[in-house]
């Protein structure tokens, strides 16, 4: 057994098996289900309520086309028979009494004159909603509308009445509107989860190392495994849990997503939004990359926050020192939506191709395909040969740093181990 | 040197060496010509060291003087800047991992780790397999009383069951060398004994222990051998008792009544007072007849006037004419 795979295991073992991160794994997709769960409940509590509605019909004939529009809308319906329905003025006279009791939302009166002018008359205790009166103003005009065109009422007329439509060609390139939505959502998905990985992972590294110095406890363990094996052991194992954390979510989330699926088939199938799930589903080559990227950022800024780690002697220090290497990853993140809304300008090329950027911005801009191969290339080549100066670097940092107690390194001093280390 | 048996009842998980231990001969550690600097501070200058095989051996000297450092760069922590370190005639390699026990100045555990799990790790990481040394530690911790708490955490142990832990975590491989820098500073009288106690019980067989400390009383106790170093260099080195035979000239126990003023004067460079009387430090050269004469004439009533053999810390004192860490 090397001490290397010693090392790898003690750090994996004890995070994994430890409580914050069994209650964070498992927590974080039930909190987010939960928060999707209960605005969607939230939102379809507040739409029910908003969209009951009576509708007295005193035409007698205007119902049959108003109804159907009304139910298009999403409104829920209920007619009443003009014959039950008493003076609006007098309260507790039905339908009133149901408003009252908020079984309705109010009640639409529509009458010979509405068939003349489209004025309709709303009984409740409150108007409707700002939207609401547009949706219901357009609903009755073109009821209205579409009775007094009956007879000669074809197929292009109701298309007509509900505004026209407007088909989008595109000139130029072949383009698929659903396929470039898809590459969108896939690169800023892959993108937060790269940034995510990059600084909670690379920030576990760093508690890590100064766990050991602060606790004194590295002496006795570099008396039998080298620095560097000790700081890649500590690398390997935090991005062994990462990589496992990641997993038990993408298998959670894809769980969710199939049983959800199972359980609205009949409801979904028929919009037709099933067919586009295959559409959403990223490419094994972009899988790839996105490996590639995840991997080799990890490696690159977990070598820097060990450095930053073995340089301080507190938490506090810890704190403010690691404050720069946040930083460095969060300016690709805040350029994130720049580059993706013009993926092929000079800025995001230029941006996604230096080192420390690229596993955040190359895979957006791969995710939308607008790199080409060999600027995707590039900039693995580059990200290797950054994570080889890194963490030469570090890892001299790192030999002299996890024995130093006391202040902080100036940079001259800094320079030294690097030299001598 | 023949060492009193356990006091608290150690006795060894497994081995127990029946009768005088054989030791392989040759040297435990060997350092030649070896110096060490940190940006301009020098922390250990050409020095040259041997500890025998089976030997307890005492690095001694003042807090700074580069014990520390040198222990260090025994255990491969540190490379030395020039100079040469041998481990069992052997460039040291990877067989350290597996033949030394270090305990640190500083120490420290994982808090968060379960105690048996914490032992196994670092048995692990000295190339033991898991069973043996799952079986070793429950034997170790039954042994010191903290069976009971195997399974707990390390934080919720006190600070005494933590040194145990510790020690354990040193010695679990069964190595052939151990290496404890400062090992009784900071430790209560309890487990002061313990360690002193699994010191012994290691010699007993046939383990080769070098310590450092800047406690003379301690390393007169323990120690068949020491190297005294002072300011980064050493002062002295050899077998203590043929050390306190060399330097017995100049130490003087003198038991009497009446005045003392006559114990000042140019020969003396030291007094200390003692239940019946002083114990005088020449000055390298004096003649204690002079003193006798002196003393003598100032009308005290001498009882025992006896050249006796130095401590430790007083051959310290005398060598590096620093008045050393004991004094007051």
């Amino acid at each position: 057994m090397s001490a290397l795979s010693t090392v790898v295991g003690r750090e994996y073992f004890t995070r994994v098996r430890s409580k914050p991160f069994v209650i964070g794994t498992l927590l974080a997709p039930l909190l987010f289900m939960g928060f999707l769960a209960l605005s969607a409940w939230l939102g379809t509590r507040a739409a029910d309520a908003e969209l009951r509605i009576g509708v007295v019909d005193r035409t007698g004939e205007l119902a049959a086309t108003l109804i159907p529009r009304l139910a298009e809308m999403g409104f829920r319906v209920e007619v009443l028979a003009a014959e039950e329905v008493g003076d609006p003025l007098e309260a507790g006279a039905p339908p009133l009494d149901r408003v009252a009791a908020g079984e309705l939302r109010g009640v639409l009166v529509v009458d010979e004159e509405t068939l003349r002018n489209g004025r309709a008359v709303w009984w409740g205790e409150e108007g409707p909603s700002a939207f609401r009166r547009v949706t219901l103003q357009q609903a009755v005009g073109q009821a209205a509308l579409e009775h007094r065109f009956r007879g000669e009422a074809e197929a292009g007329m109701v298309s007509l009445l509900a505004g026209g439509s407007l088909e989008v060609v595109f000139v130029g390139e072949e383009s698929d509107p659903t396929r470039d939505l898809a590459g969108v959502v896939l690169g800023v998905a892959g993108a937060f989860i790269l940034y995510f990985a990059l600084l909670v992972y690379g920030a576990m590294v760093l508690r890590s190392v100064l766990e050991e110095k602060t606790g004194r406890i590295v002496e006795v363990i570099l008396s039998s495994v080298r620095p560097w094996e000790l700081m890649l052991g500590k690398i390997l194992g935090v991005g062994a849990v990462g990589l496992t954390q990641l997993l038990i979510w993408v298998v959670f989330g894809a769980l969710l997503l199939t049983l959800g699926a199972a359980a609205l088939l009949p409801l979904v199938a028929e919009t037709g939004i099933l067919d586009q799930v295959p559409v959403f589903l990223p490419g094994w080559g972009l899988v790839v990359f996105f490996l590639i990227c995840f991997f080799l950022g990890y490696f690159i800024y977990a070598s820097i926050f060990a450095a930053v780690g073995a340089m301080c002697s507190t938490e506090e220090e810890a704190q403010q020192l690691q404050l720069p290497v946040v930083m460095v990853v969060l300016v690709p993140f805040l350029f994130l939506l720049p580059v993706l809304e013009d993926p092929e300008s000079r800025l995001a090329t230029v941006l996604s191709l230096f080192p420390l950027f690229s596993p955040i911005l190359m895979f957006a801009r791969v995710a939308v395909d607008a790199a080409p191969p060999w600027q995707a290339g590039i900039s693995v080549v580059g990200m290797v040969g950054a994570l080889a100066v890194v963490a030469w670097v570090a890892g001299r940092i790192y030999r002299v740093g996890i024995l130093m107690q006391g202040k902080r390194p100036t940079l001259p001093e800094l320079w030294r181990w690097v030299r001598e280390g | 040197m023949d060492f009193p048996p356990a006091e608290i009842g150690l006795s060894p998980p497994t081995v127990r060496p029946e009768g005088p231990v054989r030791v392989a001969p040759g040297f435990a550690v060997r350092l030649e010509g070896v110096s060490k600097s940190f940006g301009d501070f020098r922390a250990v200058s050409d020095l040259d060291l041997e500890v025998p095989r089976g030997t307890v051996y005492g690095l001694l000297g003042p807090n700074g003087s580069g014990k520390t450092t040198t222990i260090r760069m025994i255990m491969g922590i540190l490379g030395p800047d020039r100079g040469r370190v041998r481990l069992f005639g052997d460039d040291p390699g990877r067989t350290r991992r597996e033949r030394v026990g270090y305990l640190p100045e500083e120490r420290g555990l994982y808090r968060k780790m379960k105690v048996r799990d914490h032992l196994v790790f670092l048995a692990r990481l000295r190339g033991i397999s898991r069973p043996t040394a799952t079986k070793r530690a429950s034997e170790w911790l039954e042994r010191l009383d903290l069976g009971a708490w195997s399974h707990r955490r390390v934080e919720d142990l006190s600070k005494g069951m933590q040194q145990k832990v510790q020690f354990v975590g040193t010695v679990l491989h069964e190595p052939e060398l151990l290496v404890l820098d400062e090992p009784f500073s900071g430790l209560d009288p309890i487990n002061q004994d313990l360690l002193e106690a699994i010191v012994r019980e290691f010699h007993g067989r046939g383990t080769t222990i070098l310590f450092s400390t800047h406690l003379m009383d301690q390393a007169e106790r323990l120690c068949q051998r020491v190297c005294l170093i002072s300011r980064s260099r050493k002062v002295l080195d050899g077998d203590l008792q043929g050390l306190k035979r060399a330097q017995r000239m100049g130490v003087v126990a003198v038991d009497f009544q009446g005045p003392a003023d006559w114990a000042q004067g140019a020969d003396v460079e030291g007094v200390e007072e003692t239940p019946t009387g002083l114990r005088l430090r020449l000055r390298p050269g004096a003649d204690s007849q002079g003193v006798l004469a002196r003393a003598v004439g100032s009308g005290a009533r001498i009882t025992r006037f006896q050249e006796v053999e130095p401590r430790l810390h007083e051959i310290f004192v005398r060598h590096t004419g620093d008045p050393g860490p004991d004094s007051p």
